[in-house]
């Protein structure tokens, strides 16, 4: 075969592989949104936000129980993500990329700062207080986010095209967070902390992304996802979870009940998709660009609301199906930029 | 060499020389130092420099058909330069220790 007729097979190739991997990042993020619902209704979650509401009112006893979830949702993404590491043969590997924490791990230690305490447990605040539906279309504003801090952070290029999208999916943002604020303002009961965790999702996977890219550019992904996540499994159980515990919640105590059956599974069920999700993203980036995975990845606000109809029959309010297909197209006009234009994304 | 530095920082130190390197050549030189001499470890070394590539750290310059089996016979190899950006990432991460 000559030469020219090669390169288009092995583009095409590579186009393909790429469409896959982001498609499937998609489709397991999408179906994270389900354990992540339904772990607030099983034991001991549900037992223990009655427990401390009862004493300690209805905020504080989400929050404190969106922590324990939250901190069971990294544990098990670790796991899956070690075991994933293990198949691939890439433990040494992770030793050698932790311990160059100058140049490198300390990115991803960051970036857990920002991707665990403030987007997971956004998105769990949200699930818990307002729906799936809402926290999975309302985390689809963090491409803004995250390219506006690219930006004036490392010079990431934003092509008008780019400038487009990401003015459509502010609007659909608007619309997801407006309708769902104008409806219950007329019945005089606001979750604000509901809608701050949805904007905890979005901010905190947006910086998220831009800090771990740091280390991200010059280490293996699945490495480097494993050391993130080493990172929010420290942040909750070595100090959030002790800290609490010692100012009187019940942590311990509920902690060691959700090792039944049925909660073990919903929250490993939670850790493969999340942790795979993030996985095939990475995957996809140097097949497509960065741009394209995103975008793609981003259908993944499509598939929850597909899965929460089909699992638990809920029809979604008006604004976060208008808002939720608004964000899709804005993030559709960020990716169908020019194809050269993507084989490079910073400016040199 | 003691105490190996991850695989991607070794990539970039090697085309710090401001060489132009086939991937073929680096990607052996990298089994070699880190014995990973598998298929799989082959596949998975590449796929860290196109990586690096996409990145913006490093620029395909040429490609030629693998006619020998140098590499994986029949596909295409890559010739590959280090970029501005990639000097001054490889540089950040490399250089501090050496």
């Amino acid at each position: 075969m000559d030469l020219k007729s090669l390169k288009k097979q092995e583009s095409k190739r590579k186009i393909s592989k790429g469409y896959m991997w982001a498609l499937f990042c998609a489709v397991f993020w999408g179906i994270w949104y389900l354990p992540g619902t339904v772990v607030w209704v099983l034991n001991p979650f549900d037992e223990m936000y009655s427990a401390i509401a009862e004493t300690g009112g209805d905020g504080s006893a989400l929050i404190v129980t969106a922590v324990l979830i939250t901190a069971f949702n990294a544990l098990t993404v670790m796991l899956a993500l070690m075991l994933w590491n293990g198949v691939l043969g890439k433990y040494g590997e992770l030793v050698r990329t932790m311990k160059e924490f100058n140049p490198c791990s300390k990115w991803f230690f960051l970036a857990s700062i920002f991707g665990g305490p403030m987007a997971i447990l956004g998105s769990f605040i949200a699930m818990g207080f307002i729906g799936g539906a809402f926290a999975a279309v309302a985390a689809l504003l963090y491409p803004v986010v995250g390219s506006v801090l690219a930006y004036y952070w490392y010079g990431e290029k934003i092509s008008k095209r780019a400038a487009i999208g990401i003015g459509v999916i502010i609007l659909g943002g608007i619309t997801i967070f407006g309708g769902g604020l104008m409806t219950e303002l007329s019945s005089g009961n606001v979750q604000w902390i509901g809608y701050l965790g949805g904007l905890m999702a979005a901010a905190g996977w947006g910086i998220e992304g831009a800090i771990a890219g740091k280390g991200l550019d010059i280490s293996e992904p699945d490495v480097g996802l494993t050391l993130r996540f080493l990172g929010e499994n420290i942040i909750w159980w070595i100090i959030v979870v002790p800290v609490l515990a010692i100012l009187g919640y019940p942590m311990y105590s509920f902690a060691l009940q959700a090792f039944e059956p049925m909660t073990l599974l919903v929250l490993i069920f939670a850790g493969i998709t999340f942790g795979f999700c993030y996985v095939c993203w990475y995957k996809s980036f140097p097949l497509i660009g960065v741009g394209r995975g995103q975008g793609i990845g981003n259908l993944y606000g499509l598939f929850a609301i597909i899965f929460i109809f089909l699992f638990f029959g809920d029809v979604p309010q008006w604004s976060i199906l208008v808002g939720g297909t608004l964000c899709v197209i804005g993030s559709f006009a960020m990716i169908t930029e020019d194809t050269s234009a993507l084989e490079t994304l910073r400016g040199e | 060499m003691s105490g190996k530095r991850p695989m991607k920082f070794r990539i970039l130190e090697l085309f710090l020389d401001g060489n132009e390197h086939w991937n073929y050549e680096i990607v052996s030189k990298i089994q070699e130092e880190y014995d990973m001499r598998s298929n799989f470890h082959r596949d998975s070394i590449n796929f860290d420099i196109l990586e690096l590539a996409s990145g913006g750290m490093l620029k395909d310059v040429e490609q030629k058909v693998d006619e020998d089996g140098i590499y994986k016979k029949g596909f295409l190899l890559h010739r590959y330069v280090i970029t501005d950006f990639g000097k001054s990432r490889g540089s950040d991460a490399c250089l501090r220790y050496v």
